[in-house]
């Protein structure tokens, strides 16, 4: 029971890193990003093939974070000359490319057969609980300083002004600031984030497919950051951690109902994913943890 | 001659995505945002297509009933969701049509199960013209198609409805001083937007296999001929997806299949950067 208790907070963690990522870009500079899941899939990729040729997690982590926001960049200079709209179309067509690419390229990635075999974080502990437990602590490490660099960006004079990006660009550009340099840095960041914890699911999970990067996994965070409110740390942790609950709750529930086959239950899940995006659109935009005195 | 053979071939699922876009276009146009519910629409007109197929043996019976379906669903996702977000910003409206598409799939997944099915039409001996094998299946389809495109053009440009919803798009405001009552237009068009799509769904749905999963792999492809055509030109997505459907088959032999739905995404792209007004739309902010 502990253990898997462990094995979910794993996954919240990976999770919460993508949240963190999503909400700083859409929160602050106002980046609409349907393509989140494939940072997160360079970085899976990135660090499985170059642990399983040798290098050492240490550097292939590095390498996927490196990887994943480098990647960034030149979407981020697409980003400055595309209203919110198109970008969302554009990064949603990033993530599909990103992931046609991982099935053809059949001589690096293995195509639709995946990587099996990626090696386990903290494999000189004794298998099983104290290499969860560790691999759990390390999350927890980077979800902390992720959670303290978007406070500090939020907080800080150059969140500042990412806010005023967000709400009045033409004003900003007015005043001599330089929206855009702001705009690339954050989704390079964001997007670095989003690489981390690609390393860190595929070293988890130990065997990657490109079945596991499709676009829902980009709705499954905006769904997280949505319900809890974006543009704040507590929004993101809420929100994820709802997303958890309902994701594996839907699966014991499969268990309490019989006759409920898996392909139904993952309908149901699309549909309620798609009945809270509309709710909460509709209703209540903030989010959960967001400003009740606005609307 | 393979290549012209291509070429016919891509013209068939050129249509698919002329109205794919076109019902994206339309709405991208008047209501200003990009509909992700479009693909997920056209889902609902294939398996709406699949039921009466069947029954009818009839390819016209059942587009018409999938044509009508479809428009109802995109009427109801309008007075329940769209309407409601009038004058919020682009992202929400955005996210719900996610929403509704991600509800769509979930129905369509719960009715229909997730087993690939087709319909069941009898082989026909391939028309040969010069060489070109043309299907007489393809050709129905691409009768089916040119009706439903000749209906929507004649809405568009024949009616006072179409004559309205032509001016919304243009000025908003202009229209609605000079007394255009834009509750009517705005159901109007998302009829029209949702038949176009449902159109689409059933042609989709006898050329591939019907799933939940159909549409939105069509959502791509749709983007980028709505973007290439220039956004809220129903003529310019009709032009665009023809073009991308034979560039993509035509491309096949060079970059293999599965690149071809890759192909789209960057046409698209260069079109947004080099030349964000398309083939036949109007100078309007992209940026």
């Amino acid at each position: 029971m502990l253990s898997y208790l462990l094995a979910i907070a794993i996954i919240t963690l990976i999770y919460l890193l993508l949240s963190f990522g999503l909400s700083l870009q859409y929160g602050s500079v106002g980046l609409i990003n349907f393509g989140h899941v494939g940072f997160f899939a360079i970085g899976a990729y990135t660090s499985a093939l170059l642990a399983l040729s040798g290098v050492p997690l240490f550097a292939s982590f590095c390498a996927a974070a490196l990887a994943a926001g480098l990647t960034a960049w030149p979407i981020g200079l697409i980003s400055l000359r595309l209203r919110d709209d198109y970008f969302a179309i554009v990064t949603l067509g990033f993530s599909e490319t990103v992931r046609i690419i991982i099935v053809s390229e059949k001589w690096l990635t293995n195509g639709v057969q995946g990587v099996p075999g990626i090696p386990r974080l903290f494999s000189s502990l004794p298998v099983g609980f104290e290499a969860q437990l560790a691999t759990a602590g390390l999350l927890l490490a980077v979800c902390t300083l992720a959670a303290l660099a978007m406070w500090r960006i939020i907080k800080s004079p150059f969140g500042r002004i990412i806010q005023a990006i967000r709400d009045n660009e033409d004003a900003l550009k007015a005043l001599g600031k330089d929206p855009a340099r702001f705009k690339i840095q954050v989704l390079m960041l964001s997007s670095a984030l989003a690489g981390l914890a690609g390393a860190f699911y595929a070293h988890y999970i130990t065997f990657i497919i490109p079945e596991q990067f499709v676009p829902l996994v980009t709705f499954y965070v905006w769904m997280a950051i949505i319900i809890g409110g974006v543009g704040r740390i507590s929004g993101a942790i809420v929100g994820t951690v709802l997303l958890m609950v309902f994701l594996e709750g839907s699966r014991f529930l499969r268990d309490f109902i019989p006759g409920v086959t898996e392909v139904e239950m993952a309908s149901l899940r699309i549909g309620v994913i798609g009945l809270l995006l509309i709710l909460f659109t509709l209703y209540r935009p903030q989010g959960i943890m967001g400003d009740y005195t606005k609307r | 001659m393979y290549f012209a053979q291509l070429a016919v071939n891509g013209l068939v699922q050129g249509l698919v995505i002329s109205l794919a876009a076109m019902s994206i276009t339309l709405v991208f146009g008047i209501v200003r945002f990009p509909n992700a519910a479009t693909g997920d629409v056209m889902t609902v007109g294939a398996f709406s297509g699949l039921v009466v197929y069947p029954m009818t043996g009839s390819l016209l019976a059942s587009g018409i009933f999938a044509v009508i379906v479809t428009a109802a669903v995109a009427l109801i996702s309008h007075l329940l969701v769209f309407r409601r977000l009038a004058g919020r910003s682009v992202v929400a409206l955005l996210v719900a049509s996610i929403g509704v598409g991600f509800v769509l799939r979930s129905i369509m997944g719960l009715v229909f199960g997730h087993q690939p099915m087709v319909f069941s039409m009898p082989l026909s001996r391939p028309y040969r013209i010069g060489g070109l094998a043309i299907n007489p299946l393809d050709l129905q389809l691409a009768l089916l198609a040119a009706v439903m495109l000749a209906l929507a053009f004649a809405v568009l440009h024949l009616t006072p409805i179409g004559r309205q919803m032509r001016a919304v798009a243009d000025n908003p405001s202009l229209a609605r001083v000079s007394g255009i009552r834009s509750g009517r237009v705005l159901a109007a068009l998302w009829v029209l937007a949702g038949a176009i799509a449902g159109a689409g769904g059933v042609m989709l749905g006898v050329k591939t296999v019907v799933n939940p999963e159909m549409g939105w792999d069509m959502l791509m492809p749709a983007f980028a001929a709505a973007i290439f055509g220039g956004i809220g030109s129903p003529a310019g997505a009709l032009l665009a997806g023809l073009i991308l459907g034979v560039v993509q088959e035509m491309s096949t032999p060079f970059v293999g299949f599965t690149y071809k739905i890759a192909l789209s995404f960057a046409i698209m792209l260069v079109v947004l950067l080099r030349r964000p007004t398309g083939l036949l739309g109007r100078i309007e902010g992209v940026r």
